[in-house]
């Protein structure tokens, strides 16, 4: 009786909130006429491929035939039989690991200190470190910098130097491919994130930091945790966003450097995977199910960093 | 009330402790009061009596006003033109309290009460370094006199490349150090030793950064029997624009005219860019200027789906696009660049920081919300939608579009220039020059667009 006269609260609770909630969406009609456009575009190519694609995981599909329900199995194919997926979770993983905080933590460090340079040298400071990653697949300089001959960049180098006797083959031996690859996406990794910080710290009011010289502030380091970070919240989490999307994507570099497949699958990553199955083998069901396990590593990733930002600066 | 009424609205008026009454409030130069519908006056203040004034919008240009007067009397009044009234009264409201804008205003205003100075080092005088910028003037010329070999010619002796890079760093940390310390103002809170620090760390990286592409640019100048010398060197002896020269040949000699390329780029760039930068900030304007249900479920939708590559989504993409009949059409690019999250993730965080305040003044002047939207917000996020613009451009000039797109006469520039890149060793020099021509128009593009950016930064900076 009394569990019944509670859900009814519930319930009516519930219709009002509802009610309410509509009366306001009627009398902002306008809100949604301006989000329409842009929000019908958004669901069809960006909602609606993901929701396919998850179907698409729990099916066995090749394109030219129907989909065919098949339940789990693509996932426990992926995880019991596939051992070079393993390996392209390891790969990404140490990839991911090294380059995503390294590459964030160095891009609002130089966005730091580049802040601090006089405005014409900030200018040319801000294009010499965002360049590498705006400049299209300027990364292919690489296979001449890292080529496997003596006529190498690297290997010439160290050949003068007396460093090493032989060229080393730094792209095919798959000792070398990891550490070469990560460099290279260090080198990329000033991208969207430290474009932000920079225009965030141009942002923030210069009272401000007058404020927080009369209260007592002494130092660049106090300047920065007490006044600087907590005023860019929003940017940290949205570089880390970033930071996270390039680490866990990665597959262009290693493809572009390491060739494709790479030696001994040493420089395969998730996404590498990927491609193999969804566009070499055309088992759509199976690379989906990949893209799927990929979008969740990243989710979680995103809100264990959302939580531990929520903290900065407090 | 005995003045002349300047301004009315209908609403309702609310006391603590009666009944609600309907009816309107009048207001004019010194007092105002709210009349009831058979015209009896219910309450009736003078501005010189308000303590405090609240206004709370209810969406549209109705809101509620709370008046406190001295007598603590307190109430509330719900208004059509609640927002006009407001302003209103508090444009007339002769003792209301002084906004103090941060603790430092509070302090140098204490102090010239006092009759004192605050002296900060914000507002200290410039002190003048000139020896210091004459004598990194000399190390510098020093430099180029050496790197000239000049010196080394003179004196018969050769140092090792390495060692003369090391001298240059050193040499131009020492400069930017001296250059440092001469700065017009120096900010406050900063040990010149970690100045110091700061620079030369940043020269380093700088040059690591750049040596890549530098390198690029050297071998597309090199002519071929450069190429492949060994050791190879980081620059062109005989400089040649003869790789540059083989591409637009290499390129009239292509099915389709290389102009044809060059349009299709161009068209999907800036048609893409700009319908993105349109579509993306009118989004951004109602998410971020208004409450609405379902705006903020939206927005955390945008927010997780910036994590997507387009490999993820690529397949269900395709299938998608041939459901609609637009494989093979420019609308294959165009659509999905209109809907990139990034856009209207960035320009939503930066129309957070417009003041409110500026969009009620505007509502109060009777605008609509597009036009609020185009004259108002849309120039005072200048710096915003030239960031998207940058990224819009970037990632439309970058693509290949090998999947979408297959009749020749649609493809990019991009594409026809990595068909030329993997022509292998014969075409080592051409490559080189595409390298090049691909990407120094992106940076080119940040480099006009990024002084713009920093300018509107600095000369637009609205305060709330």
């Amino acid at each position: 009786m009394q569990s019944s006269s509670l859900l009814k609260k519930y319930a009516s609770i519930k219709q009002q909130k509802i009610s309410y909630n509509w009366n306001k969406a009627k009398r902002m009609k306008i809100c949604y006429l301006f989000l329409a456009p842009y929000a019908i575009l958004f669901f069809t190519f960006l909602i609606l491929p993901i929701c396919t694609s998850i179907y698409y995981s729990f099916t066995s599909y090749n394109i030219l035939e129907k989909p065919v329900f098949q339940g789990f199995k693509n996932y426990i194919n992926l995880v019991l039989q596939d051992e070079v997926f393993l390996i392209a979770v390891k790969n990404t993983f140490v990839i991911a690991v090294i380059t995503g905080p390294i590459g964030y933590l160095l891009s609002f460090m130089f966005a730091w200190f580049i802040n601090e340079l006089p405005k014409w040298v900030r200018a040319v400071a801000v294009v010499v470190f965002y360049a590498p990653s705006i400049a299209a697949n300027a990364y292919s300089i690489f296979l001449i910098i890292f080529r496997g001959d003596a006529y190498g960049y690297l290997n010439s180098l160290l050949l003068n130097l007396g460093l090493i006797s032989a060229p080393n083959l730094w792209l095919s031996n798959p000792q070398y491919i990891m550490p070469v690859i990560i460099i290279v996406m260090l080198w990329m990794s000033m991208g969207t994130g430290f474009l932000s910080f920079i225009a965030s710290f141009q942002g923030i009011d210069k009272s401000m930091y007058e404020a927080g010289y009369v209260d007592g502030v002494r130092n660049r380091w106090q300047e920065l945790y007490h006044i600087t970070l907590p005023s860019m919240k929003p940017m940290l989490l949205f570089a880390a966003v970033m930071s996270i999307t390039t680490a866990f994507n990665v597959s262009d570099v290693p493809r572009m450097l390491a060739g494709y497949p790479s030696t001994d699958y040493a420089a395969r990553t998730v996404v590498t995977h990927l491609f193999d199955y969804g566009f070499s083998r055309f088992e759509m069901g199976y690379a989906s199910a990949i893209a799927t396990f990929l979008f969740i590593v990243m989710i979680l990733c995103k809100k264990a960093i959302s939580n531990a930002l929520m903290k900065v600066g407090t | 009330m005995n003045e002349s009424i300047l301004t009315r609205s209908p609403g309702t008026l609310s006391i603590p402790g009666s009944a609600n009454a309907r009816g309107e409030l009048q207001l004019g130069e010194t007092s105002a009061c709210f009349v009831n519908r058979k015209g009896e006056e219910l309450v009736a203040f003078s501005y010189h009596d308000i303590v405090r004034l609240k206004n709370v919008r209810n969406g549209g240009v109705s809101s509620t006003i709370t008046v406190t007067l001295n007598d603590d009397s307190t109430f509330d009044m719900h208004l059509k033109s609640g927002l006009a009234c407001h302003s209103f009264i508090d444009k007339h409201w002769p003792n209301k309290p002084r906004q103090v804008k941060s603790r430092a205003d509070e302090l140098r205003r204490m102090a010239e009460l006092r009759g004192e100075r605050i002296q900060t080092p914000l507002s200290m005088s410039a002190k003048k370094h000139r020896n210091e910028r004459i004598a990194a003037l000399v190390i510098a010329l020093l430099l180029i006199f050496f790197d000239s070999g000049v010196v080394q010619k003179l004196f018969h002796f050769e140092l090792s490349t390495g060692f003369m890079v090391l001298i240059n760093l050193a040499v131009i940390a020492v400069i930017l150090i001296l250059l440092g310390s001469s700065f017009k103002r120096r900010r406050p809170n900063r040990s010149i030793g970690g100045d110091m620090g700061i620079y030369f760390l940043l020269i380093v990286m700088a040059c690591l950064m750049a040596f890549p592409l530098v390198f690029a640019i050297g071998m597309s100048l090199k002519p071929l029997d450069e190429l492949f010398r060994f050791p190879p060197t980081v620059f062109p002896r005989h400089a040649t624009f003869k790789n540059f020269s083989d591409l637009i040949v290499v390129m009239g000699e292509s099915w389709v005219p290389f102009s044809r390329y060059l349009f299709n780029t161009v068209f999907i760039t800036f048609v893409g860019t700009a319908g993105h930068l349109l579509l993306a900030s009118m989004a951004a304007f109602v998410l971020a200027k208004y409450d609405f249900p379902g705006g903020r479920t939206f927005f955390g939708v945008v927010t997780t789906a910036l994590m997507f590559s387009g490999y993820v989504t690529g397949i269900p993409n395709y299938v998608i696009m041939s459901k609609l009949g637009m494989i093979d059409t420019y609308w294959a690019l165009l659509l999905p660049a209109f809907a990139a999250p990034i856009g209207l993730f960035l320009m939503k965080q930066f129309m957070e920081g417009l003041p409110t305040a500026l969009i009620e003044a505007a509502h109060i002047d009777g605008a609509g919300e597009f036009r609020i939207f185009w004259s108002i917000v849309m120039p005072n996020v200048k710096p915003a939608w030239l960031t998207v613009m940058i990224f819009s451009v970037q990632s439309l000039w970058n693509t290949s579009a090998s999947t979408v797109i297959y009749s020749e006469a649609k493809k990019t520039l991009v594409y026809a220039l990595q068909q030329i890149q993997a022509g292998g060793i014969a075409r080592t020099g051409t490559a080189a020059a595409v390298t090049v021509v691909v990407m120094i128009v992106p940076i080119i593009l940040f480099i006009i667009n990024q002084s713009r950016i920093l300018e509107t930064m600095a000369s637009s900076g609205i305060k709330d």
